[in-house]
């Protein structure tokens, strides 16, 4: 318990005492977490509305406009009969112009001029969750989509698997990028950690000859890189949250409109404490590489 | 509470430091080390706070065997040594009571037991009243008086010093002496570095001179 709190009052003295060269430590270390911590805020979104997609999943299948009653019935009885549907609701060509005119009131003056009606019926099926996951919906799919009177199927499954493949790949880029700027903060936390040990040089030879513990002529490097490390994803933390509410003041709307009204939100609690577990786990990784020598420094073993 | 059998320390270009030395020191005793530069005086002290491993022989302290010693046991056996050296090598940083206070402080002792120890030791040296001061306000002669504090604070049974007056005047190098021969009344082995003759002479105490690496008098 002394060596900790003497390792965190040296640890934050020499912080304070190189604060310039501090300052390009904690940078580097708020610049890697800033990174990863818009990859983690743009990956938990787009994860929370895929999820929210997924579970409100539908389809709609199409109607020609020269569909038979005998062939409508024959796609509602595919539909019921497949085990796939949680349900289907058959709009018609009215109905669905109705439908247009509330829902998009500003352009809907657009289709009142038109003699015929340009939208078409079409049956709208809820799709279980299960037969989602285990590929039996996008088989009805494709098998309705055979069938006579059917003119379309829109069913964004495909639209959204390619969109969960670019969040992965873009992940996967991001999370190369993060390491390689971990390990450049943890460099620059080793440089700036190892001024501070020439700093101290004589008062770490003194802690060598009296027999100080290891912890003791160490620690407070390891603690300089952690309070760096710390104070570094503080920052990028802060960061994270300016831009996350200037996101959201810009362009909420817009996202939630697209995200099928998916809210934008914050990382949760526990991935901000990761990120700051992160940071400190970098400084103290430079800190402790930079004092690895220290408690030998006097021996000149040959 | 020292001994060593033929010991040896060569340094690179085969030059030896030291050459089958076997000496030894009892426990309680006052013992010079002197001899010209180059003798083998501050090799014997490096070897003896373990700066430096011997090329041959072996080195026994206060019942260690320091060619046994691991790497990490090194600074254990250090807590049972004291130190002085020529120039003193106080923090410049902080106050001679932080000076003497860091000792225990990097060695887990409690905080009000650091100051308290650190307090005695000062007094007995007689600069309680410098006790705010940094080292840069003081002269050599106190400087080295808080050196010497500084080794004691710990009680340890051995205290070495390499050319403790080297950078002080006649009649503060006599002071020094006789604070450290206060120090051996106290029970604590002295073994001093120099090659001030005329303050041998003046001290009496058994005196060991080395040449080119090896005894050439005990006297």
């Amino acid at each position: 318990m002394r060596a900790l709190d003497y390792a965190f009052r040296q640890g934050w003295k020499s912080l304070v005492r190189a604060r310039t060269s501090t300052l390009f430590a904690v940078v580097a270390i708020a610049l890697a977490l800033i990174v990863l911590g818009t990859l983690l805020l743009v990956t938990w979104n787009v994860q929370r509305a895929l999820a929210r997609v997924t579970t409100a999943a539908e389809f709609s299948v199409f109607l020609k406009d020269d569909a038979t009653s005998e062939q409508r019935g024959a796609i509602e009885a595919a539909i019921e009969q497949s085990g796939v549907s949680a349900g289907h609701e058959y709009v018609s060509k009215a109905a669905a112009r109705t439908r247009f005119r509330s829902q998009s009131a500003e352009i809907a003056s657009l289709v009142d001029g038109l003699e015929a009606n340009p939208f078409p019926a079409s049956l709208e099926v809820r799709v279980l969750p299960q037969a989602e996951a285990d590929g039996r919906a996008p088989a009805l799919v494709r098998r309705i989509a055979t069938l006579p009177g059917v003119d379309d199927v829109r069913y964004d499954r495909e639209f959204l698997a390619a969109l969960g493949a670019g969040v992965r790949t873009i992940s996967a880029v991001g999370l190369a990028l993060v390491t390689i700027m971990a390990l450049a903060a943890a460099v620059t936390v080793a440089a700036v950690v190892r001024l501070g040990l020439q700093a101290r040089h004589d008062e770490i030879a003194i802690m060598e000859l009296v027999g100080a513990p290891l912890t003791f002529i160490r620690g407070p490097f390891v603690a300089e890189g952690l309070l760096q490390g710390g104070i570094g994803a503080i920052l990028a933390l802060l960061t994270l949250i300016g831009g996350y509410l200037a996101a959201q003041a810009w362009w909420g709307a817009a996202l939630t409109q697209a995200f099928d009204g998916a809210v934008l939100e914050f990382l949760p609690v526990r991935l901000c404490l990761l990120l700051l577990a992160g940071g400190m786990v970098v400084g103290s990784a430079g800190g402790f590489v930079a004092s690895r020598h220290a408690g030998f420094t006097s021996v000149t073993w040959r | 509470m020292i001994e060593t059998r033929g010991l040896s320390k060569i340094y690179s270009r085969g030059l030896y430091a030291l050459q089958d030395l076997n000496l030894s020191v009892a426990k309680g005793e006052f013992v010079f080390l002197t001899g010209p530069s180059g003798a083998g005086k501050s090799t014997l002290l490096r070897l003896l706070l373990m700066q430096d491993r011997p090329t041959d022989g072996e080195i026994a302290v206060n019942g260690h065997d320091l060619s046994t010693l691991k790497r990490r046991e090194i600074q254990e056996y250090r807590r049972g040594i004291g130190f002085v050296f020529q120039d003193f090598k106080l923090i410049p940083t902080r106050t001679v009571l932080e000076n003497i206070s860091f000792v225990s402080e990097v060695l887990g002792v409690p905080p009000a037991q650091q100051r308290r120890r650190a307090f005695q030791v000062l007094k007995w040296v007689g600069l309680q009243h410098r006790m705010n001061a940094f080292p840069h306000d003081l002269s050599g002669g106190e400087q080295q008086r808080i050196a010497i504090a500084r080794a004691l604070v710990n009680d340890p049974p051995l205290l070495l010093a390499d050319e403790p007056t080297g950078n002080l005047d006649p009649d503060l190098s006599l002071e020094i002496m006789n604070l450290l021969r206060e120090v051996n009344a106290g029970g604590t082995t002295v073994l001093v570095a120099t090659h001030d003759r005329e303050l041998i002479r003046l001290v009496g105490r058994r005196t060991i001179t080395l040449e080119q690496g090896r005894i050439a008098e005990v006297a």
